[in-house]
């Protein structure tokens, strides 16, 4: 595979096969994420992305926002998808199934993310 | 700066007796009577927070908040003189709602029903074949609502003409609250949620810590240390309707990995701008009748409780920040911080509702207070005062028998 098959920027190889799922934009989109994940899935993302999140976001923090090309789009919405995943794994833990029926109602109407593109 | 104390001080029982001990009256946490009694009393002649001075950047900005518990929907403008303007969104020929945008840009508002055209002044600047109306335009304004703003907030007063302004409702705390980076905010995120409960048993989960540990063992962990195991506050402090608690910080909070890093962020860019600094950041603060103000700069966040009936509400929760989100860390601390309140959130909701479900058997006459809900007991009276005020006043007036 050559490097312009990769979705996300270089250097950020481990977190491809996440892409798909977690990937997203939009809040609402990203926090439904972390109700339709397994908890399999969500531990799986959350181990490979929490050693990548600190050189990740010093990474995307070089360039403004709004200047993003489409990996680093990608990589973004990953890392917002994880704000929302690292609640479940490091918080919740195995009360995180009970909980996302109480989140349910708290429906997410705007998100500071959603306004720089 | 003060330094907190390292061991918790219980505030001791004695500092809140004075607002009594007796126990309350189940009835105005369900009954559509006196549900009723609040809507005259309080809601129509209120300050009511609806909108933050963010939402209207430029002249011709214009926002449009509905009030259920009256009926209204309000319309907020600015003008080309930069003043901000509230009126009810109802055009004056027949009533029609004038604005069903909930916000937007406009020189002018035209109703759709036949076509009359209103200034962000309010007043009618043309309307089709005029000259058949037996009435004078200047007579067609739309109504105005009083309006003022708080640390950015705008509050609105449905009452023609207020018993107090704005300064003179919130009082001292108006300063405290100037001081806080809500009132520089640019931007906010926002969450709302609707919940089958009455706005007072609603808000008063807000104000008090004793369910924390029962409600929110996980998400409220941080919160709790081995000297104060319900994370109950430091101090309470009551300014006529309204009051506030100043929050213990665990000193030894075992923070997650993640959350620190996202925590530590927003702690490290707000420590970065002296502005956002304030010395209430540790306080929280509960406008009379349902508004929750935490001004802390990592979890800035306002907190409105709605009522729509006696047993339906809608909160809504807004995280303000100053700036757009500067870069990816910001855009992603944020993003967390909003997660994090969320989930605290909900898990109160769903307390909430249950606890509606079992007053509205009307099973219990009374609720019970203990000293480390004095908030919610100072709630009640300050709502039940103006109640039996107005309930005395319509008597005396003799449209009540
Ligand atoms: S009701 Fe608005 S123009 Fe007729
Ligand atoms: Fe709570």
């Amino acid at each position: 595979m050559s490097t312009t098959n990769f979705l996300l920027p270089a250097g950020f190889e481990a977190l491809e096969p996440f892409v798909k799922f977690w990937a997203v934009a939009g809040a609402t989109a990203r926090a439904q994420r972390r109700n339709d994940c397994s908890e399999q899935e969500r531990a799986a993302f959350y181990d490979t992305a929490k050693e990548l999140l600190a050189p990740a976001l010093a990474y995307l923090d070089r360039k403004p926002l709004n200047k993003f090309d489409e990996k680093e789009k990608r990589l973004m919405n990953m890392l917002l998808s994880l704000a929302h995943v690292v609640q479940a794994v490091e918080v919740l833990a195995q009360d995180e199934e009970k909980h996302a029926e109480a989140r349910r109602h708290m429906k997410i109407t705007r998100a500071t993310a959603d306004l720089n593109s | 700066m003060t330094m907190q104390p390292t061991t918790y001080q219980l505030p001791s029982n004695e500092d809140v007796a004075g607002l009594g001990t007796t126990p309350i009256p189940a009835g105005p946490y369900y009954r559509d009577d006196y549900f009723e009694l609040e809507r005259e009393a309080i809601f129509r002649r209120t300050w009511i927070q609806i909108g933050h001075v963010c939402e209207l950047p430029e002249p011709g900005s214009f926002i449009v908040r509905p009030i259920e518990v009256a009926n209204a929907s309000i319309l907020i403008t600015r003008g080309k003189d930069e003043k901000v303007r509230a009126f009810h969104n109802v055009c004056t020929h027949r009533g029609t709602h004038l604005v069903a945008e909930e916000s937007g840009n406009r020189a002018s508002f035209t109703c759709r029903y036949h076509s009359w055209t209103f200034g962000y002044d309010g007043a009618l600047r043309s309307a089709p074949d005029f000259e058949r109306f037996y009435v004078d335009k200047s007579d067609c304004g739309l109504r105005p609502v009083a309006v003022d703003v708080c640390a950015g907030l705008i509050f609105v007063n449905l009452d023609k003409s207020p018993a107090q302004g704005l300064g003179e409702f919130l009082g001292p705390i108006a300063e405290q609250l100037e001081t806080l980076s809500i009132s520089r905010a640019t931007t906010f995120a926002e969450y709302v949620y609707e919940i089958d409960a009455n706005w007072k048993l609603t808000f008063d989960n807000f104000q008090e810590h004793y369910h924390l540990r029962f409600i929110h063992p996980r998400t409220g962990a941080g919160a709790r240390g081995p000297d104060n195991p319900f994370a109950y506050p430091v101090k309470f402090d009551f300014y006529g309707p309204h009051r506030t608690e100043s929050v213990w910080s665990n000193p030894a909070a075992d923070r997650l990995p993640i959350q620190q890093f996202a925590l530590g962020r927003l702690a490290q860019i707000a420590a970065a701008d002296v502005s956002r600094n304030s010395s209430h950041a540790k306080d929280v603060f509960f406008l009379f009748p349902s508004l929750f103000i935490q001004g802390t700069p990592v979890l800035p966040f306002v907190h409105s409780v709605m009522p729509i009936s006696a047993t339906r509400s809608r909160g809504v929760v807004r995280l303000y920040w100053i700036g757009e989100d500067d870069n990816a860390t910001e855009s992603f601390a944020r993003e967390y911080s909003m997660a994090m309140a969320r989930d605290v959130h909900a898990e109160d909701r769903v307390v909430i509702e249950a606890g509606q479900r079992g007053l509205n058997s009307g099973a219990l006459e009374f609720i019970h207070f203990q000293s480390q809900e004095v908030l919610c007991r100072h709630l009640f009276h300050a709502v039940d005062t103006m109640v039996q005020a107005h309930r005395a006043g319509r008597g005396a007036a003799g449209v009540v028998a």
